[in-house]
């Protein structure tokens, strides 16, 4: 996958709030089965199954299989491409639309 | 009103909201250097005319200076401004790396005032395969960040 691919990838699969639900209990983890990642999420196992699948693919979970189970864990360089010019933009962006919001109150009376 | 920042795949930052003003007075605040420099960044050299330069002083990072240099690429007065937004340097990774972006402002008339859109687009990841360092923060950082980051497409901005 290009370096592209991967921030776009990154990007579509943690758009999802669910889906960013579940990679957010992988990272709390050390390493987690979707079986225990089911339990008490209020979701179906095939649904964390899709969830994770997608998690795989955009580089953001490992997984490792051993027996009958499947271990998932987090891998930090999923994240990289995100803190970069992006991140820092979205949140300039942001305080600077809350900047013009108080200016245009200023000088439009 | 919903206010958003948010990244789409196409890797742009999109912040969209309405402003209970017209939209002569908004562009007022996007072209005009004195009130850009209260808002945003004080500019140098900037008309709102098609082709001008103009610079933006931010904070240097390694071998770049930390100016940003735009160029006008369209202004259509009370509608459409849009300019190049350029900077960094290869021999940065994260902050400070090389930047050649497009930011493009949109006003449309909207219920109580005026709809103004901001795409800042462009972005990519960069070439150096040794940008993609570990991050040495740790997750509890990466998710705080994440959270900023990500979640501002489900969040909205208290309105006024």
């Amino acid at each position: 996958m290009t370096k592209a691919a991967t921030i776009n990838a990154v990007m579509r699969t943690l758009a999802d709030p669910t889906r960013r639900a579940v990679f957010e209990r992988v990272v709390r983890s050390d390493e987690i089965t979707v079986v225990e990642l089911t339990r008490g999420s209020g979701v179906t196992q095939g649904a964390i199954s899709q969830h994770l699948k997608s998690l795989k693919q955009a580089g953001l979970v490992a997984e490792r299989p051993e027996g009958r189970n499947v271990y998932y864990r987090a891998q930090p360089e999923g994240l990289a491409p995100l803190v970069e010019w992006m991140s820092h933009y979205a949140v300039f962006w942001r305080d600077r639309f809350a900047n013009l919001r108080t200016l245009l109150k200023e000088i439009d009376r | 009103m919903s206010a958003t920042a948010m990244m789409t795949d196409t890797r742009e930052i999109v912040v969209d909201e309405v402003f209970p003003h017209a939209p002569g007075i908004i562009w007022k605040a996007l072209t005009t250097t004195e009130l850009i420099g209260r808002w945003l960044m004080m500019p140098t050299g900037f008309e709102p005319t098609k082709g001008n330069h103009f610079t933006f002083q931010t904070t240097p990072a390694g071998e770049w200076d930390g100016v940003i240099h735009c160029q006008v690429l369209e202004a259509t007065p009370n509608e459409r401004l849009v300019y190049a937004w350029r900077g960094g340097h290869e021999g940065n990774a994260e902050y400070g790396s090389r930047l050649e972006t497009i930011v493009t402002w949109t006003l449309t008339r909207a219920d109580g005032g005026t709809r103004l859109r901001l795409v800042h687009s462009g972005f990519r990841a960069p070439h150096n395969a040794f940008a993609f360092k570990r991050m040495s923060e740790g997750w509890p950082k990466v998710l705080e960040k994440l959270e900023t980051i990500v979640g501002e497409q489900d969040s909205t901005a208290a309105d006024d």
